[in-house]
């Protein structure tokens, strides 16, 4: 038997994975509480907004509570894998969708740190210059760097090319490097 | 850049690869790279400023329920409601000198439970939002009256006595009645 972790409502087992996917409610909270944090972090770190995050998290698992009678995994590394596979799609879906809101995409050609970078600080934090990121490329940035998903994974989960993923990937490091200097 | 990170993912040209072994500022920028990732890496784990899961929870309930309706389309309590009355019928005998009493007693429930059913509609409580409490009560209640409903499908599977029927049904119209008020309360307070 394989144990994910424990949380706050018992241990999530291969037991209380096949619980769950009969649509037992206090198996689907065990899930749940395992998995909060992971999706919770994964979203926040995709999304600008706090408000986004949360939306994010409750569309997830609700996501999960409907398809994981679907869901042919097992034990519960799989299902690590195919919750935050659902998290990274649902967060990537808003940023396409609220696209809108900026010019988001780092331009394909001119310099790689433009001329608007001026108004940023030297010396950011890396959280914080993580954030100053446009939302696709910090996207890119953390599911290929931090969560290890290929450029071919994130360019089917965004709808684009791979050549668009890997252009975000570097442009967006090297805004890093000159945001951050020596420091990271 | 982008040759840097060909090379570090191991995609790099054979050029790209020569060089940074020999150009020393190249092989500091990966070497940059490398540790801002893993500082990347190393970002603490953020928990959820506010726990999700009654809300969660009260939507994959209704999911669920709406499902178990769509599926058999009120086909088990439309069978439930025919199978009384036929044990109505079938059990006469049995059930000593005032059998329509009880057959009527069991009309009334199983009216009552769907002037309930057709109230609740009316509020469409699939279109709402709920705060965490509600939904948790909500939730709750419909749980129980998908319990109930187990339990009407189960007697009347197997011809079981009407006593246990009309009970069932009373604790269902019980639990509609519960369940309406449920959204009826919080569509006033929105409506304030």
């Amino acid at each position: 038997m394989t144990q994910a972790s424990v949380t706050g409502v018992g241990v999530l087992d291969d037991i209380a994975v096949e619980r769950a996917k009969t649509g037992d409610l206090e198996a689907l909270e065990r899930v749940y509480r395992s998995y909060e944090g992971l999706v919770y972090s994964l979203a926040r770190r995709i999304c600008r907004t706090e408000e986004d995050t949360e939306d994010v998290l409750q569309e997830t698992f609700l996501e999960v509570c409907r398809s994981i009678r679907s869901f042919r995994g097992t034990g519960t590394g799989s299902l690590t894998a195919w919750v935050k596979r659902v998290a990274a799609s649902k967060a990537l879906m808003r940023v396409r969708r609220e696209k809108y809101r900026d010019a988001d995409d780092l331009p394909e050609d001119g310099p790689a740190v433009g001329v608007n970078d001026v108004d940023v600080p030297l010396q950011l934090d890396l959280e914080a210059a993580l954030m100053q990121l446009p939302d696709t490329s910090r996207a890119v940035v953390w599911m290929h760097d931090v969560e290890g998903y290929t450029h071919e994974d994130i360019a089917e989960m965004m709808g684009r090319t791979v050549s668009f993923s890997k252009s975000q990937l570097a442009r967006a490091h090297a805004r890093l490097r000159g945001w951050l200097g020596g420091g990271h | 850049m982008s040759e840097l990170l060909a090379v570090r993912d191991g995609e790099g040209t054979a050029w790209a690869r020569a060089h940074v072994d020999e150009c020393a500022f190249c092989r500091e920028e990966l070497d940059l790279l490398y540790r801002r990732v893993a500082a990347l890496r190393a970002l603490p784990a953020l928990r959820p400023p506010r726990d999700r899961w009654g809300v969660i929870r009260a939507q994959a309930a209704r999911d669920r329920r709406g499902r178990v309706l769509k599926r058999t389309g009120w086909g088990v309590l439309a069978a439930a409601a025919a199978i009384a009355v036929l044990l109505g019928v079938r059990t006469v005998g049995m059930l000593g000198p005032t059998p329509a009493v009880g057959q009527t007693e069991l009309d009334a429930l199983m009216e009552q439970s769907r002037g309930l059913e057709a109230t609740l509609r009316s509020y469409d409580p699939e279109g709402r939002v709920l705060n965490a409490r509600a939904a948790g009560i909500i939730a709750n209640l419909e749980d129980r009256i998908a319990l109930v409903d187990a339990g009407i499908s189960q007697v009347t599977t197997r011809g079981g006595a009407r006593e246990d029927l009309i009970g069932l049904w009373r604790d269902r119209v019980d639990l509609m009645n519960a369940l309406v008020n449920a959204h009826v309360t919080r569509a006033t307070y929105v409506g304030f």
